[in-house]
């Protein structure tokens, strides 16, 4: 399983990677989405997960066992929403800098000692 | 001690108070001051009683460390506190007068108070995924006040420091995923703990993965070679707030810098990250003094200034490296950052002050500044000598504390490097005084609410005298925090409690 995740990180990683770098806002929103995700899954990768392991609720009276970490789906849920809320004004200032400038490659816009 | 969560739940409360009465300016304001001036009064209070009776915690929800999320102040905690909201309050000071009504739309006072809530977060916490919560808290409140009312200048530079930012948080939490199957907690005082039983191969891993915790903190610090986005956006935050930013935001990374790899990470081996640090330290200082001698515009100086400041501190953190040296390295590397908030953000607030005099930023179209308004003039000569390492003032005594650590430690190059880069910060420091402040005052209307937005900075300048010329409860303040962090026993017994300390020592052969 952890080989599994691990290609997925690796193969999320390039492409996140290729897209930030490529001259177009659109795609750099769109790396940055995968980017979060490749990060995710290293994040479930770290709890040690496997398909064997139950849910981690518990109920008193049962015996404890072969449960998964609560903590890492934990960090990621909070890590989701941050990435979200982050990505969404990335996208909103993505879509000004267009509005504003008529070009989403960033390597047109002018210099910044000129616009400031 | 329940009410260290005031220091996130005033500014949090005062945000969503401040939203919702969008559209009354003037009350705006006033509850604005008030909540800024109350927190401070409470982190000064705070600062006192730490100092007195040991470090404080707050297990928030009362879930015990290291599953709860736990707050700590300790005395370096405390004492950024108290930086965070005096240089906090006194920037609101002066962005009352510089602010305007189009800035107020834009709801610059709940941003700000976000600001604040972010950077407070990120000084009190003691695990290291709340850690990454604050630094996003933080972000999002500095994008919002950097591009509030905002030009197309601002839009576009904007843009840069949310995708390097956006960069750094995802790498900030694959470090975390790392440390977390390797050591099995995020909690700064369990991972001290558990860290300094390691050796062998799984010590070199956790050594390995705390790099990925280098970059995101070199980054946030803004140290060599992470620095490029500094310079382009610090120059665009609205007048008054950019003191907060300048003094404060990029301290953050240096303070993680501090916290983690000083204190948090124990395990064998892990001075080499400090080494490297110590490396950095001297490219930061160098490359930023030197980018600072090429700008033309007040602002971009003072910028690069910024880099080449974060230059010293980091290498204090390094200078750690030789653990017989660490405790005084810290207390060197303390002092200077409290010495440099005061004086930086007084500079970038006396900045915007005589940029709004002469109407530029551009060195050569400003001048006259002594004429029109000669007590600005001679705070900002006070606060940019200061700055440089000229005696009576706070700059010198911090750069003579880190010099002596770095001869007692035989690091001649960096130390050598030190004493260039502060030659050359007094040499821009000149050309901003030759450019700006003498010479012919450019015709125009001068900024009328100079005076207010004078007073303010001028406690800061006073601060730094202050600080040259009676240092000592500060030295001995600092002492006490480096002696925590360099020694984390008694930080981890009041986060892990005396009961699960005891058992560890009691499993120890």
């Amino acid at each position: 399983m952890s080989v599994l995740l691990a290609l997925a990180v690796g193969v999320l990683f390039g492409a996140a990677v290729y897209l930030i770098l490529s001259p177009h806002l659109v795609r750099m929103v769109i790396g940055f989405g995968l980017l979060s995700n490749a990060v995710n899954l290293a994040m479930i990768a770290s709890g040690g997960f496997t398909l064997r392991h139950e849910a981690p609720f518990v109920d008193d009276s049962q015996v404890v066992a072969n449960l998964m970490d609560p903590l890492p789906p934990d960090i990621i849920l909070t890590a989701i929403v941050i990435n979200f809320a982050v990505g969404a004004l990335f996208l909103i200032v993505a879509y000004v800098v267009y509005r504003d400038f008529g070009t989403a490659n960033p390597d047109k816009l002018p210099p910044p000692s000129d616009a400031t | 001690m329940n009410s260290l969560a005031l220091v996130l739940v005033i500014p949090f409360a005062s945000a969503v108070v401040l939203g919702l009465l969008h559209g009354r300016p003037r009350l705006e304001r006033a509850v604005n001051l008030a909540s800024c001036l109350g927190l401070t009064a409470f982190v000064f209070w705070l600062l006192a009683y730490v100092d007195a009776h040991g470090i404080q915690t707050t297990m928030i929800a009362g879930y015990q460390a290291p599953f709860g999320i736990a707050l700590v102040a300790d005395r370096l905690s405390c004492l950024m506190l108290c930086l965070s909201m005096a240089v906090g309050s006194i920037a609101l000071v002066v962005s009352l007068s510089t602010v305007t009504a189009d800035q107020e739309r834009s709801f610059f006072h709940p941003l700000f108070q976000v600001l604040l809530l972010g950077v407070n977060w990120a000084f009190v916490t003691g695990d290291l995924f709340n850690l990454f919560v604050a630094y996003e808290v933080m972000l999002v409140g500095s994008y919002g006040l950097m591009m509030v009312g905002a030009g197309r200048a601002q839009v576009r530079q904007g843009l840069m420091y949310i995708a390097i930012n956006l960069v750094g948080g995802s790498l900030f939490i694959f470090g975390l995923a790392l440390l977390y199957a390797l050591v099995g907690t995020l909690n700064m005082a369990d991972i001290a703990q558990r860290t300094a039983e390691l050796a062998g191969p799984r010590a070199a891993a956790v050594t390995a993965v705390s790099m990925v915790l280098l970059i995101v903190f070199a980054l946030k610090a803004a140290a060599f070679p992470l620095f490029f986005w500094l310079p382009d956006s610090y120059p665009i935050v609205p007048t008054g707030v950019n003191g907060y930013f300048a003094g404060l935001l990029t301290k953050v990374g240096v303070y993680s810098l501090l916290r983690v790899f000083v204190m948090t990470f124990r395990q064998d081996g892990q001075e080499l990250v400090l080494e490297i640090l110590l490396v950095l330290s001297g490219f930061t200082m160098l490359l930023g003094v030197l980018g600072a001698l090429c700008q033309w515009d007040i602002r971009r100086v003072l910028s690069w200034h910024i880099i080449s400041q974060v230059g010293y501190m980091v290498m204090g953190i390094g200078l750690a490296a030789n653990a017989g040296m660490a405790r005084v390295a810290v207390a060197a590397t303390v002092f200077y950052v409290t010495h440099h908030i005061i004086v930086k953000s007084s500079l970038f607030m006396l900045a915007g002050v005589a940029e709004g005099l002469t109407g530029s930023s551009q060195l050569k179209r400003m001048g006259g500044v002594v004429g029109l308004a000669p007590g600005t003039a001679a705070l900002f000569l006070i606060a940019a000598f200061s700055l440089a390492g000229m005696p009576p003032f706070s700059g010198f005594l911090s750069k003579v504390l880190l010099m002596r650590v770095g001869l007692a430690d035989d690091q001649w190059v960096i130390v050598a490097i030190a004493v260039a880069t502060s030659f050359f910060t007094l040499l821009s420091m000149l050309k901003i005084w030759s450019y700006a402040y003498w010479g012919k005052a450019p015709l125009g209307a001068p900024f009328a609410g100079w005076r207010l937005a004078t007073a303010p900075a001028a406690v800061l300048v006073l601060a730094t005298v202050v600080l040259g010329l009676w240092a000592q409860p500060l030295l001995r303040y600092a002492d006490a925090a480096a002696d925590e962090v360099t020694r984390p026993q008694a930080y981890i017994e009041a986060v892990l409690g005396p009961r699960q300390t005891a058992r560890a020592a009691g499993e120890a052969p």
